[in-house]
């Protein structure tokens, strides 16, 4: 038989790596890609969050800021309106008729003096001072009530038609303002056209005694931004403008009738309207003014927003693809760096332990063929009996060599892995009955005497020809290192939910030092020097103990007495006791 | 000090009517407090308080209620704008008596007054305005007067329907002299909402001592 038709060649085994070392390559490869993967989504969705938070964050300061820059505008404005009407009310003839005795006086004085102030009629023709001038004006007494045109004739006739007497009522203070107060004013004017009127009003003193003596409404066309928002006026429960269309209206008459106080009317919102964000921001205009508190409602439309983060989460998804890929591919590469000492090793153990077999299995056959030989050689009747005596003694070692080459062949097997328990209950008092008679069936050169102690029916769960195999060689290792009419105890337990398999003899102790190496192959101790063996029986013990899920250790080993227990794993509840 | 020289006059011309038989009033109006404070501006000699118009530091003027002949001739008097004040500052005369407005500062004034006794405005005029502007003030009271440009400028004119009257000293001590004999009111103008009064009788060549609490 051509062996060599059946073995690989190394180079074979390099080229074709065993499929379970390709299965370590391939789920090493696998979890580093799920690792990759998975720390590259989480980084592209903390990352893309972040960005759109931050974009979101930096378009909203950008929006503030510009609010800002256009209240400090309207800051500015009231209080050029503010000097101005500090200059107004300081006029002579305005105190003397209130003053004097004179309120006759009061308005056609004020015609003559707001003069400059007021808006004409025709504010097309200079929008440009639409601003800073007045649509109408009143003066309020010292209680704040609206002192009236009285008669409303004359220069003063004019005044008295830019209000109608529900709009004056929206003047009356509780009481004549000690500072200037803002207020909005429900308005409707044929010649303006404006659905609201600022209102800033501003107290008259005395000159001498600081008193307050009466105040001046002037009412002004509310201050209106431009760019990219739109804004309205939140007086009175309702919503005033002209710039937010009637869906954007609604929903910021929603947001403001649902706040219940200025800080929370203040925090910026977001609003969707068909489907378009929007980014409301309010602020009271008029904070602590006697007249109803008013907020400006700005809406910012988020297109822009949304777009640049669409932008920039396509932008994120395209980096974090790049990212993705390198990273496959770098743990790809690294999967095989990895994989390669693991492959090698993998590859080197299959190749040694083939080697094993192979060498194991072609060092059988010339044996096989040598004793076969050497009995031949035995039925010739010309051998002398010392010829007779030699060729035995050659045929024994070939049992020898024959032993040594299964032990092998099983350690290869093991080694490789490949030896598959076929576990069974094995019954062990028997198995120990059967051991102990063929050792006493042996021809005794040493009387030793054989003692056993075992509870009747102990099942182990096992292999019974590897079970057997352990046994064996323990009482051959014991029989082997005993002292001439020496004692062999061989018992057995069950502890711990495992069957304790003792193996004790008499003999000559083994060293401290000799007992760390027992267990390792081809290990003999001094003591066996003269003993036939090659140090492979306690390694195989031990080996074929551990397929068992069980151990094989030295318990003692003392003056005149050397001990091994084994451990085997018991049949289960249902064996036999 | 040419309204003193006016007043002067009046006085003068009501004592030699009447020739040798002219009774005298002496006495003294108690003075409310001069106000240190809250008055913004020292130079204001007519102050507001709480709507009463008084000077400060305050003076008074006493007057004799009565029927007594209008003057044939209208009384003439001044008041002039100096330092952007009205000098005097308080300034009583008899009905139908023409003030004249000298401005003798740098600077432009525009007297004018919303008192329902007499409303008037001079308009903007320089201290060149040849002659002076006046007003004929022919109804009694009081009249304030102010200046457009600067605001805080305010003398009080009272007109009285009497020749006989006199401004206190500032302790409010008074002497009205050359006074017919009879039975009249004497009256002290404080402030603008306080006026006292006490009858009087007055006999001629006598000196009448009349104290207003």
């Amino acid at each position: 038989m051509n062996t060599l038709a059946v073995t690989r060649s190394p180079a074979d085994i390099r080229s074709a790596p065993p499929a379970r070392v390709a299965g370590f390559r391939t789920k090493v490869l696998l979890a580093m890609m799920l690792v990759v993967s998975a720390v590259t989504g989480l980084a592209l969705y903390f990352a893309q969050r972040n960005l759109a938070e931050s974009v979101q964050r930096d378009l909203e300061r950008e929006f503030l800021s510009e609010l800002e820059a256009l209240h400090q505008v309207r800051a500015i404005r009231q209080s050029a309106l503010n000097e101005r009407g500090g200059a107004l009310v300081r006029k002579s003839r305005i105190h003397a008729a209130l003053e004097d005795d004179a309120q006759d006086r009061l308005y056609p004085s004020a015609v003559d003096e707001l003069r400059d102030i007021m808006q004409r009629r025709d504010p097309a023709a200079d929008p440009a001072a639409d601003a800073l001038h007045a649509r109408f004006f009143r003066f309020l007494d010292r209680k704040g009530a609206v002192i009236p045109l009285d008669p409303p004739e004359g220069r003063v006739a004019e005044v008295a038609t830019r209000l109608t007497p529900a709009e004056v009522q929206q003047l009356v203070l509780p009481s004549a303002p000690e500072s200037q107060q803002i207020g909005f004013l429900e308005y409707s004017s044929p010649a303006f056209g404006s659905a609201l009127a600022e209102v800033i009003a501003m107290p008259i003193r005395s000159t001498e005694s600081g008193e307050v003596m009466g105040g001046l409404a002037l009412g002004f066309k509310p201050f209106e931004f431009g760019g990219r928002r739109h804004s309205g006026i939140w007086l009175n429960g309702r919503l005033h403008s002209t710039s937010l269309t009637a869906g954007v209206a609604r929903a910021v008459e929603g947001v403001m009738s649902a706040a219940w106080n200025a800080t929370q009317a203040e925090v910026p919102q977001r609003i969707e309207v068909g489907g378009v964000s929007f980014l409301m921001f309010a602020r009271q205009l008029n904070p602590g003014s006697q007249f109803p508190l008013a907020y400006e409602v700005c809406v910012f439309p988020l297109n822009d927003l949304i777009a640049r983060q669409r932008q920039l989460r396509w932008q994120v998804v395209g980096a974090g693809a790049f990212l993705l890929l390198v990273g496959l591919a770098a743990s790809h590469f690294a999967s095989v760096r990895l994989s390669a000492p693991v492959e090698k090793l993998a590859i080197d153990s299959e190749r040694s332990a083939r080697f094993s077999a192979d060498a194991s299995h072609q060092l059988k056959t010339p044996v096989t063929v040598l004793r076969a030989g050497l009995e031949e050689l035995l039925t010739r009747d010309h051998l002398t009996p010392e010829e007779c005596d030699q060729v035995s003694a050659l045929i024994h070692q070939t049992y020898r060599l024959s032993s040594l080459i299964e032990d092998l062949l099983l350690l290869s097997r093991m080694d490789a892995g490949r030896l598959k328990l076929d576990a069974a209950p094995v019954n062990l008092t028997q198995l120990i009955e059967a051991s102990v008679d063929d050792l006493s069936a042996m021809p005794d050169e040493l009387h030793l005497q054989v003692e056993t102690g075992f509870p009747a029916g102990l099942s182990i769960l096992g292999e019974k020809r590897y079970t057997a195999m352990i046994l064996q060689n323990l009482l051959e290792n014991a029989r082997k290192y005993n002292r001439r009419g020496g004692r062999i105890r061989v018992t057995a337990r069950r502890e711990g939910g495992k069957a304790l398999l003792s193996v004790g003899n008499t003999g000559r102790p083994i060293g401290p030092a000799a007992q760390a190496h027992i267990f390792e192959r081809f290990h003999r101790g001094a003591i066996g020097e003269n003993v036939p063996g090659y140090g492979l029986g306690l390694n195989l013990a031990r080996e074929l103990a551990r397929l068992h899920q069980g151990d094989l250790r030295l318990v003692v080993s003392a003056e005149d007495w050397t001990e091994f227990e084994v451990s085997f794993p018991l049949a289960g509840e249902g064996a036999p006791a | 000090m040419g309204s003193v020289r006016t007043l002067l006059a009046v006085v003068a011309a009501a004592w030699i009517l009447p020739a040798l038989t002219a009774a005298t009033i002496e006495g003294r109006v108690t003075l409310p407090k001069a106000r240190a404070t809250p008055v913004v501006n020292q130079r204001y000699y007519v102050v507001a308080n709480a709507g009463v118009l008084s000077t400060n530091p305050p003076l008074a003027v006493v007057y004799l209620e009565g029927r007594f002949p209008r003057p044939v001739t209208p009384p003439v008097a001044e008041m002039t704008q100096k330092d952007l004040t009205f000098l005097p500052s308080l300034l009583p005369v008899q009905v139908n008596t023409r003030v004249s407005f000298p401005n003798l500062d740098d600077t432009y004034h525009n007297i004018f007054s919303f008192s329902p006794p007499k409303r008037f405005d001079l308009g903007r005029y320089l201290a060149d305005e040849r002659p002076a502007p006046s007003v004929l003030f022919d109804t009694p009271g009081l009249v304030t007067l102010r200046c457009d440009i600067h605001e805080h400028m305010r003398a009080l004119i009272l007109v009285l329907d009497t020749p006989h009257f006199v401004i206190t000293a500032p302790d409010g001590a008074f002497r009205l002299p050359a006074v017919p004999a009879g039975r009249f009111v004497l009256k002290a103008w404080i402030d603008s909402k306080t006026t006292r009064e006490t009858p009087v009788e007055l006999k001629d060549d006598a000196t009448l001592r009349v104290d207003f609490p």
